[in-house]
């Protein structure tokens, strides 16, 4: 081996490439779990306009090979909606009054995180030629791919709204002003998700087609289509105890209170689904920076 | 260890490879799939699990240097550069870099096909992490340089291949790094273009401290080059005066060619041999 390095390890901090100052790339020396999250979170604090430009050309991607452009971002929901509404309320004859709110309060944030999950699987993978030329902090991928999922979302705020003022102007509260802080605890979530699929997808391609199906099955066992009360008690002690891990059951819910109920949030499920996405989140910089040094090899 | 510890005097070296190694684990490599991993598991004794890329590689570049780095495919040249780029971390040894370091490796890797030629320069400079006020300053310069017109506001995906060389070698020449590294960028686009470019690399390599680069180009390095070191299967087999080296490489490659030749006239005749048994 080439000798201990055991003298104080010279790690420049990295602040611009440009600025950084004498690199020392040792061997044998496995930087220590605190120092991997502290470094991860100050990477996407530092090329937050490499995310941003990441984002910007993923949307002008999106608007500029179809027809009808950015329109489909409002479309896309209402379409959807419409398929549910179809299926349950005309074919089932079951659903709720105002049923297309009911549903439309449900497939808004839903397809905000299955595109942070979707981009989030190839955003390291699709990069794998820049990944093999620049050195830069793969983490701002997934970041990105997280991020970009929230325009989609201010999108679809707007057919949200268009159907509030239309149709359901009874159903509108001052509590809608809360979607915000709803949307932030799902940002938190969201983002380590991509963060940990894009790492796992560089070593096991299958992930794409798990999350494929495995996305499809989440939303329907979720509190999507229905709500929790309509279930609960009735899948049994493990059913039950399923739905309260199930992230997606608060956040469900919580859109659904401000949107279609005209009431608070639910804050408790909320405020542990928070902390505990912190806590993902975390585990998920920590798991990407232990394997990001294996990307350039792997890829 | 005497490695230089920030706040210390510059030293007297611009890169310093110290009995570098370079492992790749050949279980995992791309595509692999769970069933495939499995696979490994069940197979786990057989065959073997790494290879070495780069091993007990030690070489200095002083400042104001500039080293060739020539050899067979598969020598490992690139993995060299890699790790030198900071791309890839070693697995053994030390590798110290003193100041900014631009590597000059496949021209054109960051760009995305959808955006416009400028949108794509602000975009590689956000990959090779140069502050937004350096790049809009540069920008001009590059889009100068790469002279290609209307098109730098189409979309690249409308662009020619001599056209995407251009671009890329504009931004990718458009820094001023204290080490510079190369990979075989020293033909691209028309004759035009590329007398431009080795113009170009010809100033860099004035300004710079140090200069790596990796290159069939054989004149090249005699004429451009301090010093040379051959490569082959990830060790280093002579280093020293370019003549020299070159040299030595040009004989070994004319000797693996004719071990080939014979290898293979050797195989012909094993094959007509055996050729009537099945007959027979």
């Amino acid at each position: 081996m080439g000798g201990p390095a055991a003298s104080a390890p010279c790690y420049a901090p990295a602040r611009m490439a440009t600025t950084a100052s004498a690199r020392t790339f040792r061997a044998a020396r496995r930087p220590g779990p605190l120092e991997l999250i502290e470094s991860g979170f100050r990477e996407i604090w530092t090329h937050r306009r490499l995310a941003r430009y990441l984002v910007r050309a993923d949307l002008k991607k999106h608007g500029s090979d179809t027809l009808l452009g950015n329109v489909w971002w409002i479309l896309d929901p209402l379409l959807q909606m419409a398929v549910y509404v179809v299926l349950v309320s005309v074919i089932f004859r079951s659903g709720k009054p105002d049923y297309p709110l009911f549903v439309f309060a449900a497939i808004l944030p839903w397809k905000w995180f299955s595109s942070a999950v979707n981009d989030g699987i190839v955003s390291v993978t699709s990069r794998e030629r820049i990944i093999k030329q620049v050195k830069f902090p793969k983490i701002v991928l997934p970041v990105a791919a997280a991020v970009g999922g929230i325009v989609n979302f201010l999108f679809g705020l707007i057919p949200l709204f268009a159907l509030q003022l239309l149709f359901y102007s009874d159903r509108i509260s001052p509590f809608l002003v809360l979607i915000p802080v709803i949307a932030a605890v799902q940002f938190v979530f969201s983002l380590a998700t991509a963060i940990a699929v894009s790492a796992i997808n560089v070593f096991f391609r299958d992930i794409a087609n798990v999350a494929r199906h495995g996305l499809r099955l989440w939303f329907y066992l979720s509190p999507a289509l229905y709500s929790f009360d309509q279930v609960q008690g009735k899948a049994g002690p493990i059913g039950d105890f399923l739905f309260s891990l199930n992230p997606w059951t608060p956040l469900f819910e919580s859109y659904r209170a401000v949107i279609y109920n005209e009431t608070m949030p639910a804050w408790g499920g909320l405020a542990v689904l928070l902390v505990a996405s912190l806590v993902f989140l975390t585990i998920a910089t920590l798991f990407f920076k232990r394997v990001e040094p294996a990307f350039a090899k792997v890829l | 260890m005497s490695g230089p510890v920030n706040g210390a005097p510059t030293p007297d070296y611009a890169i310093d490879v110290e009995r570098l190694g370079v492992r790749y684990n050949l279980r995992l490599t791309r595509q692999t799939t769970v069933r495939n991993s499995f696979k490994n598991l069940l197979k786990r004794h057989e065959g073997p699990t790494h290879f070495w890329a780069l091993r007990d590689v030690s070489f200095k570049v002083v400042p104001g240097e500039s080293l060739a780095i020539i050899g067979p495919n598969g020598a490992g040249k690139s993995t060299l550069l890699q790790v030198l780029a900071g791309i890839i971390q070693p697995n053994e040894g030390v590798v110290d870099v003193v100041g900014h370091v631009s590597s000059l490796l496949t021209l054109g890797a960051g760009f995305d096909a959808d955006l416009t030629g400028r949108d794509n320069i602000r975009l590689a400079g956000a990959f090779l992490g140069i502050p937004h006020r350096d790049m809009e300053e540069r920008l001009p310069g590059i889009v100068d340089f790469a002279d290609i017109g209307e098109f730098i506001d189409a979309s690249i995906k409308t662009y020619s291949s001599g056209m995407r060389a251009r671009l890329g070698f504009a931004i990718a020449t458009a820094v001023d790094p204290d080490v510079l590294i190369i990979d075989e960028v020293l033909s691209t686009g028309d004759a035009v273009f590329r007398a431009k470019s080795k113009q170009r690399i010809i100033e860099l390599t004035k300004a710079a401290k140090g200069i790596v680069l990796v290159t069939h180009d054989m004149a090249w390095v005699t004429e451009f080059c301090n010093r040379a070191m051959l490569l082959d299967q990830g060790h280093v087999i002579l280093e020293g005066p370019p003549a020299d080296v070159v040299a030595l490489h040009q004989e070994r490659s004319e000797q693996a060619r004719i071990d080939r030749e014979a290898e293979l006239a050797r195989r012909m005749a094993a094959v007509e041999g055996t050729q009537p048994t099945p007959a027979a």
